[in-house]
């Protein structure tokens, strides 16, 4: 799976859980409290399927789920 | 010594500034730990044992942690020791003759054993405070996120920095623990900018926290002769107190600390605006319910258990019923422990519950919330909306602290069935008000004083600081803002006769 290939997903998959956000954009998703720690347990489950990574207490920090860049860094990290 | 004494501004604060200019800037730190147990020991005396225990254990414990790699089962047995330690001994101290009270009383219903004797155990300054700080290193070296500080100083000012012994704020190792021990060289800008912080947080504090006091302490300790809309007015001074207060105090703090030029992090973000209780938690003690999230939401949440369920309950149930049972199992330990950290009292852990429930509620109404906008086409951003959730907010957050303020659950129970009864809104101009210790010249500092926060916070959340603001000016028009706030402290604070002396309320949980 290419970069821009798991990038689409991720932004798919925080559609779901909210499609208000215009994640193209967002570069403080967790900073300026834009998603909340409800939708990032979500969002955990949703990527650890897909990706099939696991996603551990030590991952969870702001500068993991900032934006979709930020996500896709962590996921490639967790697939490695 | 509390913060917003004399002794602590007039000459602790400035004698520490002064030996900390004149020591060379690399042994500055040490003059902040000698600076900062004298503190703790003006406050507990021989209770620093305490804390110099707890620092000599959780840097001794990091050293050794440092030798096994992440994730090997020494390395986790080791910070598990020490997590067990650290909230062995604030249960000790804390909540002991808790628990002895609670077997007196099941003894007293045939057990037999109802005769325990309560201990007479002193409590340190701070407790609560430095052992969720002692914790979280111990969790950020055990997962990597932090190395094993081999400097004994800088764990010793991580957890024992003067101005955040007594009410925090709750810092994480890596947020602050470098600029403690940097020896930075004090700046005229941040001496400046610090003391009107701390002048702010008086003004806070002694004009509006400690007028109400006397009103709030009538209102709670007879609650039983006053009827419905007095109790609920009490619920609300109680919420203005408490935010005046503790946000008061938190200005000194982080005022204080600017003055050495460190930053340590906000405790409040204009909690008022708040639009649902999840958001209040987000603004309101913001430290603690970082740490809270932090080291008992996410672990939680990301364990093995917790994962499984996830899995199981999407596939059978779908997204929905799992995402809500998850947070109610995340959830339910984080306000056990928010309610039960306040203190051995029925009406914390009642208190916990409280939002723990309405928490959950929310989680769950989400969809019906989501339904109700689709519907009726209503933006859930107009401005009507918006105010609507916000005075909901108010609500919710008057009626948490009347629980919280109660003596006891009992009363807070009674205080809240007699809202229901003999409300009468004519409370509010009969005269009432101005038999629970205040006169109108009080009420109207009250006022004036709540009304200019609140155009600061409401300045503040449109993003607009004032003291930004107030630097930009002309330095007559700087001066002559600062001079105001300061008399307005000196002139219209409530201190000297006819007031009682106001501990913090924060320093006692």
């Amino acid at each position: 799976m290419t970069k821009d290939e798991m990038k689409e997903k991720i932004t798919e998959i925080l559609e779901d859980i909210d499609d208000s956000i215009d994640y193209a954009s967002e570069e403080h998703l967790i900073d300026d409290h834009i998603l909340d720690s409800f939708a990032i347990i979500s969002l955990v489950g949703e990527l650890e399927d897909e990706f099939d990574i696991k996603v551990s207490a030590v991952d969870m920090v702001a500068s993991n789920f900032n934006s979709v860049d930020d996500m896709a860094q962590m996921v490639e990290r967790l697939m490695a | 010594m509390a913060y917003n004494q004399l002794p602590y501004l007039a000459i602790f604060l400035p004698a520490v500034l002064i030996a900390y200019k004149l020591t060379p800037a690399a042994y500055r730190k040490y003059t902040l730990l000698a600076s900062s147990w004298i503190y703790f020991y003006l406050c507990s005396q021989y209770l620093l044992l305490y804390l110099v225990g707890t620092t000599v254990f959780v840097y001794l414990l990091g050293l050794a942690m440092e030798k096994f790699p992440l994730k090997s089962a020494p390395r986790k047995a080791l910070c598990g020791i020490g997590i067990a330690g650290l909230f062995g001994t604030l249960l000790y101290v804390k909540y002991t003759n808790f628990f002895i009270k609670i077997i007196n009383t099941i003894g007293s219903a045939g057990t037999g054993w109802h005769n325990i004797p309560g201990l007479h155990i002193l409590v340190p300054i701070g407790i609560s405070f430095y052992t969720l700080e002692a914790v979280s290193y111990l969790l950020e070296v055990d997962w990597g996120r932090a190395g094993s500080d081999h400097d004994f100083c800088r764990v010793a000012l991580f957890l024992g920095f003067f101005p955040q012994t007594m009410e925090g704020p709750i810092a994480r190792y890596q947020d602050t623990a470098m600029q403690l021990t940097q020896g930075e060289d004090l700046h005229l800008n941040n001496i400046r900018d610090g003391a009107i912080r701390i002048v702010w947080g008086l003004f806070k504090k002694m004009l509006i926290a400690d007028r109400l006091n006397t009103a709030v302490g009538t209102l709670f300790t007879n609650y039983t002769q006053y009827h419905g809309s007095m109790i609920a007015i009490s619920g609300v001074f109680y919420a203005l107190q408490l935010y005046m207060e503790f946000s008061g105090v938190m200005d000194i703090v982080i005022g204080s600390a600017q003055m050495f030029g460190i930053k340590l992090p906000e405790n409040f973000r204009q909690p008022f605006f708040s639009q649902t209780a999840a958001e209040f938690w987000r603004r309101w003690h913001i430290t603690l319910g970082v740490w809270c999230k932090t080291y008992i939401f996410y672990p939680v949440t990301t364990s093995d258990a917790a994962k499984k369920w996830n899995k199981f309950a999407r596939k059978k149930y779908g997204k929905y019923i799992a995402k809500v049972t998850i947070s109610a199992m995340a959830l339910a330990p984080v306000w056990m422990f928010n309610g039960l950290w306040h203190g051995p009292q029925w009406n914390y852990i009642f208190y916990g519950i409280y939002y723990l429930v309405l928490l959950e509620l929310e989680e769950v109404l989400e969809p019906v919330k989501k339904g109700f906008y689709k519907k009726t086409g209503l933006s859930k951003d107009s401005w009507f909306w918006h105010l609507f959730r916000i005075l909901r907010t108010w609500l919710i957050i008057f009626t948490g602290e009347m629980f919280f303020r109660a003596n006891g659950l009992r009363a807070g129970l009674a205080m809240f069935r007699s809202i229901f009864y003999q409300f009468h809104i004519s409370s509010m101009w009969d005269g009432s008000l101005l038999k629970l210790g205040l006169d109108a010249w009080d009420f109207a500092v009250i006022i004036l004083g709540t009304a200019t926060v609140f155009v600061y916070d409401l300045l503040k959340e449109k993003d607009i600081h004032v003291w930004e603001l107030v630097s930009q000016k002309k330095t007559p028009v700087r001066w002559a803002l600062v001079y105001c706030l300061v008399f307005a402290v000196v002139i219209f604070g409530a201190y000297g006769a006819g007031y009682q002396k106001v501990d913090l309320i924060y320093a006692g949980f």
